[in-house]
C-alpha cells in the first residue's frame, strides 16, 4: 500500500493535473471558437441565456471581451507556472494513465467537457429564474379577441316578422278568446336580450342537427312501440310518365273525383231541397191567397224566397261541376285514344266505358221545361221585387234631389236680390233665373246626383237565359245519361313493338328501384326493403315495423328514396302525425299521404320529366308543368304487447300535454289539506278576487269550490305532513303495531314493570309467545276496573284510584326535576384524607384495644346499577330471638332459654327486586316487610318407643306464638340500618302465659308505668351491602308563599343543616298539588270526631287515648311507597281522611290538630325515630308532664321513658311558630322542652322576623244537630256561631244539609259548616 | 318491519378555536320510524384536553329501530358547545349527518357551521362571547330556510357507527 506522503503526493499532482487540463482546455475553446464551432460556454449559453433580439452585437463584444480576459490569465499563468512543470506533469500523467488504474478512474470524471464547464462558470439562481413583465393585454384587443368568440345578443326589439316562420301571421290568444294567463313581470330589454339569443341559437341549433339530441331528453322513459305499416306508393306523375301516363293519371285522377263527387250526390240533395222549399212557398202562398199577408207571414214568405234562390244557385254551380267534370272525362279520354292512335302503340291499361241510361223522352222533357218554368216565374219575381224597391229608392232619392235643389234656388234668390237691388226688371229676372238655373244645376250636381229610372225588367230575356244556362249545365231533355266507367283491364302494347324512344323508357322505369327510409325523431330507424318501380308507377312494399320506443315521439318522417343502379336519389319526404294514443295495431285503417318533389328531371326518350313543361296540343300551345308527385299509403298505429296491453303511452305523456303523471294528483287530497280552509271563506275569496275560472292554475280551486257548493265535501279534519308515505311503506301500520317482538322490545326499554328487566327478547317474531303480554294487559284492564274485592268497600277502592292518579300527575309533574343531576350522583371522589383526619388515624392506632365493645365500622356504599339478584342481604343480628321472615324465606334462630333471652346471632336473608330491577326507584317502591316473630319451643316428650329398646325417645316440638314485630324494607333501605330496641306486639291475651305484673306505685299515671311492660327485642337490620338510599327531589317548587318567607325559611334550614346535620328540620313542605306551603299552615285545631269525645265524658285521658288510637287505625302508607320515592308530600287533613292512607306525618297532623281542639298545649315534633327514620311525632304537655305521641301507633311515652322509639328531636311546630332545637342533646330523655328559651331552641319567627299571620290550610267546620221545628231556629243557630266573621277577602264557605228521618215526621237536621281562607 | 341497530360513538372534534367542548346530539328519524330501545339524544361531558387539540367524548351511541319505510332515514344532528373558564356555554358549531345506509363499521368526520352575525354582533362576540343561534335546531337537518344563514365553518366531530340492518332485503332494500 502507498504511504501517506505517496498520498500525498498524488494528491498534489492531480490539483496540478486539474490546473493545466483546465487551461488547456481553454486554449482548445479558442481554438474552437476560430474554427466556427460553438464552445461549451456558447452551448450553455444558448440553452440558458436570454438572447435579446437587438442586443446581438453587445453579447458577441461581451463574449469577445471575457475570451481576451480569460487569454491574459492563461498567460499570467503561464508565465508563473513555468513551462517545464507542465511538460513535467504531462508525462507524469501519461505514466499514471498507463500504470494504474485507479488514478485513471478517479481524473476521468474531472477531465470531461461538460462537467468542467459546470465548474467553470459560477451558478446564481439568475440562471434558473427569468423576469418577466406581467401579461397583459390591451382592453381592446381584448374585447376584440372575445367579440370573435362571444355572441352578445342585441338589445334591440326583434320584429315579429323574424320571430314567425315565413308567411305565417302573428297569433294573439287573447283575441280568440282563449286564456292567457298573466306573465310575469320581466322588463322589456332583458326579453329582447332573450329574443335575440334564441333567434340565434335557433340558427345555431338548425345547422348542426343538434335539435335530436335536445328534444325529448326530459321525457319520461317507457317501454312502448310504435307500428309502422308501410303499404306501398302509387306516382300521380313520375319524371318516367310518357304522356300517355300523364293522361292516363289525369283521367284516373277525373275519375276519382267524379266517383267521390257521385257518392256524395250533392246535386241530388240540392235539388230535393230546392223542391221542398218550392212547395212550402207555394202552399203558404195557396193557403194564403188572396187575403192579406200579416207582416211575420210576409217575412217568412221573403224568407223563403230567398232560401230557395241560394239553393237554386248552389244547385246550379253544382250541377255546372257535374257537367264539366264528365265534359273533361270525356274530353281526356278522347285524348287518350287519340295518342294511342298517333303513337301506335298503348302504355296505360286505362280504358273509360260511357255507359248509356235511356230516358223516357216525354217525362224529361215535361219536368225539363216545369223546371225552366218554375225557375223563370221565380226569377220573374225576384226581378220585379228588385225593380220595385229600385224604384222606391228612386222615388226617394229623386223627392230628395228636388228638394235640395229648391232649397239652393231660394237661397240664390235671395242673393241676387240683394246683390242687384230693385232696378232690374222681370224679364231680366227670368232670364238670370233660367242662368242661374244652369248654374245652380251644376252647383247642385256635385251634391246629389240625379237619381235615374230604373228600367222595367225584361221578362223575355229572363228565359232566353235560364235557357241558356240549363242547356250549359244540364244535359238535354232526351238525352240518354251517360255513367263513365273506368276499368284497367286493357293491356299494354308489347315492348318489341314500340319505337326506340319509348323502349329506351321502359327501359329507364325497370331499372328503377324504390325504398322508403323511416326516422323517427329525425333519426333513421330503418328502411324497406328496395322494390322495383312497376310500368303503372305503383310500388308495394307490404312491411310493417316496429318500433321499440322510449322517448317519446316528436316526428315521424317517411323519405322516399328512388335506386338508380347504385345511386339513389331522395325523392320526397312524407311527414306522418304522431298516432293517437287510442289508435291501435289492427284498427287503424290505411292512410294515403300526399306527396310531391321539385326536382327538375328531363330524359331524351319518351319520359315526359319533371317540372318541364309539357303540351298536348299540336301547336305547342297550353303549357303544362308537371311535378313529381303521388300517394304513399301506410298506417302508424301504436303497438300490441302479449296480452292485449297497448303500448302506447299514457295520454299525458304526449308532448305538450301540461299535466305531468305527479301532477295529475290534486294537490289538496294529496295532503289531505281541505280541511284547513274554510269553504265559505275560500268562496267569498274567489269571489272577491275575481279568480280567472279559465286558468288551469286555479282548476283546482274550482273544483274544489264546485264540490263545496254542492255539499257534498268531507273534508279530513287532519294534516298529512309526509304525503306518499303510505304508498312507500314497507308495511301497514297495523301490521307495524302488532308485532309482538318490537312491541316487547319497547315495553322493555320504556321500563314497564313487567319487562323493565326482560333479558331474552326473540329475535324472531314467531318465538314470542302470547303469553308474555297476558300480565301486562291483564293490569292495564284491571286499572279501569275498581276491584272491589280487594278493598272492603266501594269507598276505599275509589280512594285507591283517587290516590293512583293523583301518583301519576306527580310523577309527571317531577319527571323533570328527577333528570337534574349534580356532580356527586355520577361522580365517586374518594376524599383525599387531610392531616387531621390521618392524625386522628393515628391517634386510633394507639387507642387501646377493646374487644369486648366492638363497634360498627362504616362500610362502602355500593351504587344500585352493578347489582343483580343475589347479591344483596338482610343481615339482622338478633339479640333476643328467633324467627325472621323475609319474602317467603324464613331462618331461625337456635333457641335461647329464660325470659330474658340472648340470641347473639346473625341471619342473612336473600333479597330479590321486583323484576330484578335494582333501580333506586324500584327498591324504594318495594313493599314487603321483614317479620320477626318470637316463639316459645315447648318440647314434649312422648315417650319411649318399645320397639328400639327405649333408646330412642321421641319428642314433639311445639311452638307457641308470643309476639311478632315487623319493620318495612322501605324503612331499612331508607335507613341503610336499624339498630335499637323495639317493642314486640304481643296479643292482648297469651292463653297459657301470665305477666308479671309489678304492683307498685298507683299514681295518676300508672298507664305510664304499665308502658315499659311487655316484651322487648333488640335487633340490628342493614342491608349487604350497603345501598345509596334514594334522595328526595331537591328542586324548588312554585309557591305562592311570600318570597320573604320563602328565603327565610331557607335560610333557616340552611343554618340548621349547617349547625346541626343530625337534627331534622323542616320548615315549608309540599302539599299534593306540588306547591311549597309554610308548614305552620298544617297546624290548626280540629274537632275530632263527636263520639270519641262523647265516649268518656268525664275522663279525658281515655279520650285522648281513644282520639289517638283514632287517627293510628288510619292506615299508613309511605309517601316513598306511594309515590316512587320521589319526594315527601303532605296532604291535609281532609285530604288524609278522604285518601284514608297517608304518612306518618298526616298521621301526626292530624292528631295535633285534634289535641289543640280539645285544649291541649300541642306540638309536632320534626325528628327521628326507630324504625322509621325521619317522622313526625306529637309533644303534648299535660299536667307539668311532656307526653311524647307516636300517632302511627297511637301510644304515648313520658319524657323519660327510655323505650321511647323517638331518637332525636329535630324541631318543634306549632301553628303560629317553628322552634330548632339548638341544645347540645337530641334525645328526648336529655333536653327540655321549654320553648321560652331561645338559647336553647331557637325560633323561626322572632321579633326581627314576625309571624306574618298565615292562615291555615285546614278547613275549620262543624257540623250543627238540631232537631228541626222551623227553619228560622235553624238559620239563627248556624248565625250564632260566627262562621261568616272572617275579615278576609278570599275566604271560601262549604255548607252541607241532611236530614234524617225518624218515625212520625220527626226530622234531624245536620248543618255542616266550613270555611277555608285561601292562602 | 325492517330494524336497524345504530352501535357506536361520537369520538370527540377538532378544529374548533377552543378546546373545552361538549356536544349535544340527537337523532332524527321519519314517522315511519320508531324507537325500540335506547337514548335518542343526549350531551356529552366537557372534555378539557391537557395536550393536543382534540377534544375526546367517546360517548357512546346505542339505538335500536324498527321501521316501515326507508323515507326519513336516521341522521344524526349535533351542536357543539364551548364551556369556558368562567363555565359560561356558548355555541361552536352545528352539525348533521345522516346514518350510513350499508351495514358495517363507519368513520364518519361530521364538519360543523356556525351562524354568522352582524359585524357589531362578532364583534361582541369576540369580546363577550355569545352569539347567534339557531332559533329552531329543525333548521340543523332541514335544507329549508337555510339560504338566509351567513355562516362560518367550525371544526369537525368525528363519529364512528355501526350499522346493522335487518330484513331490509325482504322488502327489497338490498345492501
Amino acid at each position: 500500500m502507498a504511504s501517506s506522503s505517496d498520498i500525498r503526493q498524488k494528491l498534489r499532482k492531480k490539483g496540478r493535473a486539474l490546473h493545466e487540463t483546465l487551461a488547456r482546455h481553454k486554449n482548445e475553446d479558442d481554438v474552437q471558437a476560430e474554427k466556427g464551432l460553438p464552445t461549451a460556454e456558447e452551448a450553455y449559453n444558448f440553452f440558458t441565456f436570454n438572447f435579446e433580439p437587438d442586443a446581438q452585437d453587445g453579447t458577441e463584444r461581451i463574449s469577445r471581451e471575457r475570451r481576451k480576459q480569460k487569454k491574459t490569465t492563461d498567460e499570467d499563468r503561464d508565465d508563473g507556472g513555468g513551462d517545464e512543470d507542465e511538460h513535467q506533469e504531462n508525462s507524469d500523467m501519461d505514466e499514471d494513465s498507463q500504470d494504474e488504474n485507479e488514478d485513471q478512474s478517479e481524473e476521468t470524471p474531472l477531465v470531461r467537457d461538460e462537467e468542467e464547464n459546470l465548474f467553470v462558470i459560477e451558478k446564481s439562481s439568475q440562471d434558473f429564474l427569468e423576469v418577466r413583465k406581467a401579461e397583459y393585454i390591451r382592453y381592446r384587443k381584448r374585447i376584440q379577441r372575445e367579440s370573435e368568440l362571444l355572441y352578445t345578443p342585441s338589445n334591440r326589439p326583434v320584429p315579429t316578422s323574424i320571430k314567425l316562420p315565413e308567411n305565417v301571421q302573428p297569433r294573439y290568444l287573447e283575441d280568440e278568446g282563449l286564456y292567457v294567463g298573466k306573465r310575469p313581470p320581466v322588463s322589456q330589454t332583458n326579453k329582447n336580450l332573450l329574443e335575440n339569443r334564441i333567434l340565434k341559437m335557433e340558427e345555431a341549433l338548425k345547422s348542426k342537427d343538434a335539435n335530436m339530441y335536445i328534444a325529448g331528453t326530459a321525457d319520461p322513459e317507457g317501454d312502448y312501440q310504435l307500428d309502422v305499416d308501410v303499404s306501398g306508393l302509387i306516382f300521380s306523375h313520375h319524371p318516367l310518365f310518357s304522356r300517355e301516363h300523364v293522361l292516363g293519371a289525369r283521367l284516373a285522377q277525373l275519375y276519382d273525383r267524379y266517383l267521390t263527387r257521385q257518392h256524395n250526390n250533392l246535386t241530388g240533395h240540392l235539388t230535393d231541397k230546392l223542391n221542398g222549399l218550392r212547395s212550402a212557398l207555394r202552399n203558404m202562398l195557396e193557403i194564403h191567397g188572396g187575403q192579406s199577408l200579416t207582416q211575420g207571414m210576409q217575412q217568412r214568405i221573403y224568407d223563403y224566397s230567398l232560401e230557395v234562390r241560394n239553393t237554386r244557385q248552389l244547385r246550379d254551380s253544382e250541377q255546372e261541376k257535374d257537367r264539366t267534370l264528365l265534359k273533361n272525362i270525356i274530353k281526356v279520354w278522347k285524348d287518350i285514344k287519340a295518342l294511342r292512335e298517333f303513337q301506335k302503340f298503348t302504355n296505360t291499361p286505362y280504358k273509360l266505358y260511357l255507359r248509356k241510361q235511356n230516358v223516357d223522352r216525354a217525362s224529361d222533357e215535361r219536368e225539363f221545361e216545369d223546371e225552366i218554368l218554375a225557375e223563370v216565374m221565380e226569377l220573374e219575381a225576384e226581378s220585379e221585387e228588385d225593380y220595385q224597391r229600385r224604384l222606391a229608392e228612386y222615388k226617394k232619392q229623386l223627392g230628395e234631389w228636388k228638394l235640395s235643389r229648391r232649397k239652393q234656388k231660394a237661397k240664390k234668390k235671395k242673393r241676387k236680390k240683394k246683390e242687384k237691388g230693385k232696378v232690374q226688371d222681370d224679364k231680366e229676372e227670368i232670364k238670370d233665373e233660367d242662368q242661374e238655373l244652369s248654374e245652380s244645376e251644376g252647383f247642385v250636381e256635385e251634391d246629389l246626383p240625379k237619381p235615374e229610372a230604373p228600367n222595367m225588367p225584361d221578362f223575355d230575356s229572363i228565359e232566353q237565359r235560364v235557357r241558356e244556362k240549363a242547356s250549359r249545365i244540364c244535359r238535354k231533355p232526351g238525352e240518354p245519361v251517360l255513367i263513365p266507367e273506368l276499368c284497367a283491364s286493357g293491356n299494354a302494347t308489347a315492348s318489341e313493338l314500340c319505337p326506340r324512344a319509348e323502349i329506351a323508357r321502359r327501359e329507364d322505369v325497370t331499372r328503377r328501384h324504390l325504398f322508403v327510409k323511416i326516422l323517427y325523431n329525425d333519426k333513421e330507424v330503418s328502411r324497406t326493403e328496395s322494390r322495383p318501380l312497376n310500368t303503372d308507377f305503383r310500388v308495394h312494399f307490404g312491411q310493417i315495423f316496429n318500433l321499440k320506443i322510449i322517448n317519446c315521439p316528436q316526428s315521424i318522417n317517411l323519405q322516399v328514396f328512388e335506386e338508380i343502379g347504385s345511386s339513389c336519389s331522395l325523392l320526397a319526404q312524407v311527414f306522418i302525425p304522431v298516432p293517437e294514443p287510442s289508435v291501435l295495431t289492427g284498427s287503424a285503417p290505411l292512410e294515403e299521404f300526399e306527396f310531391s318533389s321539385n326536382q327538375r328531371v328531363m330524359f331524351d326518350h319518351e319520359g315526359v320529366g319533371s317540372d318541364v313543361p309539357l303540351s298536348f296540343e299540336a301547336d305547342g300551345s297550353n303549357n303544362q308543368t308537371l311535378l313529381t308527385s303521388g300517394k304513399l299509403s301506410c298506417c302508424v298505429s301504436w303497438g300490441i304487447g302479449e296480452d292485449d296491453v297497448p303500448l302506447a303511452p299514457p295520454v299525458s305523456q304526449q308532448p305538450g300535454g301540461v299535466h305531468s303523471g305527479l301532477g295529475r294528483l290534486d294537490a289538496v287530497t294529496c295532503i289531505g289539506a281541505s280541511g284547513l280552509y274554510d269553504m265559505k271563506k275560500i268562496g267569498e275569496w274567489a269571489t272577491q278576487s275575481r279568480l280567472d275560472p279559465n286558468d288551469p292554475k286555479n282548476a283546482s280551486i274550482m273544483q274544489l269550490l264546485k264540490v263545496a257548493r254542492s255539499g257534498e265535501v268531507t273534508a279530513p279534519d287532519y294534516f298529512r305532513l309526509e304525503q306518499l308515505q303510505e304508498e312507500f311503506n314497507f308495511v301497514t301500520d297495523e301490521e307495524f303495531e302488532s308485532s309482538k317482538r318490537f312491541r316487547l322490545l319497547r315495553l322493555r326499554n320504556k321500563g314497564v314493570g313487567e319487562f323493565r328487566n326482560y333479558k331474552l327478547v326473540p329475535a324472531l317474531e314467531r318465538e314470542v309467545s302470547d303469553k308474555v303480554f297476558q300480565d301486562y294487559e291483564k293490569r292495564l284492564k284491571e286499572e279501569d276496573i275498581i276491584d272491589t274485592k280487594e278493598h272492603l268497600d266501594s269507598h276505599r277502592a275509589l280512594v285507591a284510584k283517587y290516590l293512583q292518579k293523583i301518583r301519576e300527575s306527580v310523577i309527571n309533574r317531577f319527571l323533570l326535576a328527577k333528570h337534574r343531576y349534580l356532580l356527586s350522583d355520577l361522580v365517586i371522589e374518594e376524599e383525599i384524607p387531610s392531616i387531621g383526619f390521618l392524625g386522628i388515624n393515628l391517634f386510633k392506632l394507639a387507642e387501646p384495644k377493646r374487644p369486648l365493645k366492638p363497634q360498627r365500622k362504616e362500610r362502602k356504599k355500593v351504587t344500585a346499577q352493578n347489582l343483580s339478584d343475589g347479591d344483596i342481604k338482610l343481615l339482622v343480628q338478633v339479640r333476643p330471638f328467633v324467627e325472621i321472615s323475609f319474602q317467603r324465606t324464613v331462618l331461625q334462630t337456635t333457641t335461647a332459654d329464660g325470659p330474658n333471652p340472648c340470641w347473639n346471632e346473625e341471619l342473612q336473608l336473600p333479597f330479590t327486586a321486583p323484576n330484578g330491577d335494582y333501580s333506586i326507584a324500584s327498591l324504594q317502591s318495594v313493599k314487603d316487610e321483614v317479620f320477626i316473630n318470637i316463639f316459645d319451643e315447648v318440647v314434649y316428650e312422648i315417650g319411649v318407643n318399645d320397639k328400639d329398646g327405649g333408646k330412642s325417645i321421641h319428642t314433639r316440638a311445639e311452638k307457641h306464638w308470643l309476639g311478632s314485630v315487623k319493620i318495612p324494607f322501605s324503612t331499612i333501605y331508607s335507613q341503610s340500618r336499624i339498630d335499637g330496641t323495639f317493642k314486640v306486639n304481643t296479643p292482648a291475651v297469651l292463653l297459657g302465659y301470665s305477666k308479671e305484673r309489678s304492683h307498685g306505685s298507683s299514681g295518676g299515671y300508672d298507664m305510664l308505668r304499665s308502658l315499659s311492660e311487655g316484651a322487648f327485642i333488640t335487633l340490628f337490620i342493614t342491608i349487604e351491602p350497603q345501598l345509596v338510599p334514594g334522595e328526595s327531589i331537591r328542586e324548588k317548587f312554585d309557591s305562592q308563599e311570600d318570597e320573604r318567607l320563602l328565603q327565610a325559611s331557607e335560610r333557616f334550614e340552611w343554618d340548621a343543616a349547617q349547625g346541626y346535620p343530625d337534627r331534622p328540620c323542616i320548615s315549608t313542605v309540599t302539599d299534593l298539588s306540588g306547591k311549597t306551603v309554610f308548614i305552620t299552615r298544617y297546624i290548626r285545631p280540629l274537632n275530632p270526631p263527636q263520639e270519641l269525645l262523647d265516649a268518656f265524658p268525664n275522663n279525658p285521658q281515655e279520650a285522648t287515648t281513644l282520639v289517638a288510637r283514632f287517627v293510628s287505625l288510619i292506615p299508613s302508607l309511605p309517601d316513598r311507597v306511594s309515590f316512587s320515592g320521589v319526594c315527601d308530600l303532605w296532604s291535609t287533613c281532609d285530604q288524609f281522611l278522604t285518601l284514608l292512607a297517608g304518612d306518618e306525618e298526616e298521621h301526626a297532623v292530624l292528631l295535633c290538630n285534634y289535641f289543640m281542639s280539645m285544649g291541649k298545649k300541642a306540638w309536632l315534633i320534626i325528628g327521628t325515630a326507630i324504625p322509621e327514620g325521619p317522622t313526625a311525632y306529637v309533644l303534648t304537655f299535660e299536667q307539668s308532664r311532656y307526653l311524647i305521641w307516636n300517632p302511627s301507633s297511637g301510644q304515648y311515652y313520658g319524657q323519660y321513658d327510655t323505650f321511647c322509639p323517638l331518637q332525636t328531636v329535630g324541631c318543634l311546630v306549632n301553628a303560629d311558630n317553628v322552634w330548632l332545637n339548638i341544645q347540645e342533646c337530641t334525645s328526648p330523655m336529655r333536653m327540655s322542652f321549654d320553648l321560652t328559651k331561645t338559647n336553647i331552641w331557637k325560633p323561626f319567627f322572632s321579633r326581627s322576623f314576625s309571624h306574618p299571620g298565615l292562615s291555615s290550610v285546614q278547613i275549620s267546620g262543624f257540623p250543627l244537630h238540631l232537631p228541626f221545628s222551623e227553619i228560622r231556629p235553624i238559620i239563627e243557630a248556624v248565625h250564632s256561631t260566627g262562621v261568616h266573621n272572617i275579615q278576609a277577602s278570599n275566604v271560601e264557605f262549604a255548607l252541607a244539609v241532611y236530614v234524617h228521618p225518624y218515625p212520625d215526621n220527626v226530622l234531624s237536621v245536620w248543618v255542616y259548616l266550613a270555611s277555608l281562607v285561601c292562602p | 318491519m325492517a330494524e336497524l341497530h345504530i352501535i357506536g360513538h361520537i369520538v370527540g372534534a377538532s378544529g374548533f378555536p377552543q378546546n373545552s367542548l361538549f356536544c349535544k346530539w340527537g337523532v332524527h328519524t321519519g314517522g315511519a320510524w320508531r324507537l325500540l330501545s335506547g337514548l335518542k339524544e343526549g350531551q356529552t361531558q366537557v372534555d378539557i384536553p391537557q395536550t393536543g387539540d382534540v377534544a375526546y367524548w367517546s360517548h357512546p351511541i346505542d339505538l335500536h329501530y324498527a321501521t316501515k319505510g326507508i323515507q326519513g332515514w336516521p341522521k344524526l344532528h349535533l351542536q357543539v358547545w364551548h364551556q369556558d373558564s368562567f363555565g359560561r356555554c356558548q355555541l361552536y358549531g352545528y352539525g348533521y349527518c345522516h346514518v350510513p345506509s350499508s351495514p358495517g363499521h363507519h368513520r364518519i368526520s361530521c364538519a360543523t357551521w356556525r351562524p354568522l352575525g352582524s359585524w357589531q354582533e362578532q364583534l361582541a362576540q369576540t369580546f363577550v362571547g355569545g352569539g347567534p343561534q339557531l332559533r329552531s335546531p329543525d333548521l340543523i337537518y332541514s335544507g329549508a330556510d337555510r339560504y338566509r344563514l351567513h355562516t362560518e365553518a367550525m371544526g369537525t366531530v368525528d363519529l364512528e357507527l355501526g350499522v346493522i340492518m335487518r330484513h331490509f332485503d325482504k322488502y327489497g332494500v338490498e345492501s
